[in-house]
């Protein structure tokens, strides 16, 4: 037995010895310090004191999708999904850049008259960071604005994500919510007697003059808006998360009244997948500067996930999203009750086959099925 | 006849080598310089899951996992991390793209390449095989329990 275990030792200094020659040097790495590969997919560190340049780190998301539906005026078909190049860079061991653009198939982002179809571009996050240690983060870009569970954990990576859609309430082009924030974010996290709490802080631009967009170009006010979250992960759940966040802006839309917009969420997960879990909730409430009627909107979605087998995940979730006459900054919010059912199945590593169907209920309108065929992959 | 030899063999020494894998303890190491000596299973678990990046504000933990395959990588993912091979790659694939870390796990090879890169990078630490730990680098306590000792739990 001991002269098996010494040739599976010999075998794999062998392995590695093969691995290493066969492989291209890393391209960074310190004089002095011997390197290691990256796990595959991921960047790699500069070592401290490493002046030969920032470990630039490249991957990709994207998805192609069947629909088809019920509903009046619309056809089924295929449709490619948004592609997503994610960026990374670690510019030196406490100063980070992420970066994360989009390509988003449109019927009117091509040219002519009308429009032709075509691809509309987005940079989703452009974020620069300095960290000082775990506690304490300082940043500076283009987020996911951190007021909502989905929206920053799972962004433009479908595949990430269990299910073929996105709640309704963190829809891509959505408006319940601002999804981007433009700014700056404190951030950092603390053992605190095992809870392990994490906060953000952050300053920025708020919504812009349409309320789906964030200022990118510049505030439409001089008004800031800020935001708090913070969630804790205790030692003694392992993959539990419980959180909640403030919201505060002032919001100038075109074509309607300004509002004051505080915005209060709240969310439980488990990130783990027997089962998984998660379920958020957020009230906007709007008060119109000019004296109006002040409203609140609500909603909410909770989606259960159970691996059934290694490659097979099915899931359910159910949504619901209520905005009231007088919310006139979210009028084009449409109200729902709704639930999605379907299955996930792993084809290899780093893709998916994802059967999907959606039983959609609008205020006025009669129900709408929806079933979905989607593959995603990570590159 | 061979080929039946070669089965017998083959059945009588997978299950026997399958004994003494299970009996092996993963030491978590690291240099002398690194500010700790105990963790918690729990703070172990922060560590190898990115969620504590540096052992203070002037030393980043640098991970240095063993590539897949090895009876050491297997312990820590089904003890530590809880995940499957795919669950794992899954997960520092979503780390980083959510911004929560600038980097993943570094990839080593051997224990022999564990050790010597944890010598060489200030704040690395790596997981090694108990039995393998030269001299010159520190075992890190879990759970105030170092390898070999009754209730280590990364057997």
């Amino acid at each position: 037995m001991k002269l098996l275990l010494e040739r599976i030792d010999r075998l794999e200094k062998r392995v590695a010895e093969l691995e290493s020659a066969g492989k291209p040097a890393p391209a960074v790495a310190a004089a002095a310090t011997p390197s290691a590969p990256s796990m595959p997919g991921m960047p790699g560190m500069p070592a401290e004191g490493d002046s030969s340049g920032p470990s630039f780190h490249l991957a990709g998301f994207s998805d192609v999708n069947f629909v088809a539906s019920d509903q009046k005026g619309t056809h089924s078909g295929f449709n490619e999904g948004q592609f997503v190049l994610h960026m990374s860079s670690a510019l030196t061991q406490k100063v980070s850049f992420f970066g994360e653009l989009s390509f988003t198939a449109r019927t009117d982002a091509g040219t002519g008259t009308p429009p032709a179809t075509g691809f509309n571009v987005e940079v989703e996050r452009s974020i620069i960071r300095y960290d000082y240690n775990d506690a304490f983060k300082l940043s500076f870009g283009r987020y996911h604005t951190p007021i909502n569970y989905w929206n920053t954990a799972f962004h433009h990576g479908s595949w990430l994500q269990t299910t073929a859609s996105r709640p309704e309430m963190v829809a891509f082009g959505g408006s319940f919510i601002p999804v981007h924030f433009i700014g700056a974010l404190v951030e950092g996290n603390r053992h605190a007697g095992g809870l392990n709490l994490t906060y953000n802080f952050g300053l920025g631009n708020g919504r812009g003059d349409v309320v789906s967009r964030g200022g990118d170009a510049g505030d439409v006010n001089n008004n800031r808006a800020w935001l708090v979250n913070a969630f804790v992960k205790p030692d003694k759940i392992f993959g539990f998360q419980l959180g909640g966040s403030l919201y505060r802006d002032s919001v100038t839309p075109s074509g309607v009244p300004g509002a004051r917009e505080w915005i209060e969420s709240f969310h439980i997960v488990r990130e783990k997948e027997k089962p998984e879990f998660i379920a958020e909730f957020a009230n906007v409430r709007h008060t119109p500067t000019n004296g109006g009627v002040v409203s609140n909107s609500q909603a909410w979605y909770a989606q259960v996930a159970y691996r059934i087998a290694p490659k097979f995940k099915p899931y359910y979730r159910y949504e619901y999203i209520h905005v009231p006459l007088s919310d006139l900054l979210l009028k084009k919010v449409p109200g729902l009750i709704g639930s999605t059912a379907g299955i996930r199945y792993d084809l290899s590593t780093f893709s998916a086959l994802k059967f999907e169907y959606r039983s959609v209920k609008r205020p006025g309108l009669p129900r709408a099925n929806v079933g979905f065929m989607q593959t995603s992959f990570t590159f | 006849m061979r080929r039946r030899f070669l089965l017998a063999f083959v059945l009588l020494a997978v299950p026997a080598a399958a004994a003494v894998e299970d009996a092996i303890d993963v030491a978590i190491v690291v240099k002398p310089e690194v500010p700790v000596d105990n963790l918690s299973m729990a703070d172990v678990r922060k560590v190898f899951m990115g969620e504590r990046q540096y052992w203070n504000s002037g030393m980043r933990v640098t991970l240095l996992v063993r590539a897949p395959v090895a009876r050491e990588r297997s312990i820590v993912l089904d003890k530590l991390y809880e995940m499957t091979e795919a669950q794992y790659r899954q997960y520092w694939i979503s780390k980083v793209f959510r911004a929560d870390a600038a980097t993943g796990p570094k990839i080593v090879y051997t224990n022999d390449m564990a050790v010597e890169l944890v010598k060489a990078i200030p704040g690395a630490v790596a997981f090694v095989d108990a039995k393998k730990v030269p001299a010159g680098l520190k075992v890190l306590k879990v759970d105030g329990k170092l390898p070999g000792e009754k209730g280590y739990p990364l057997r």
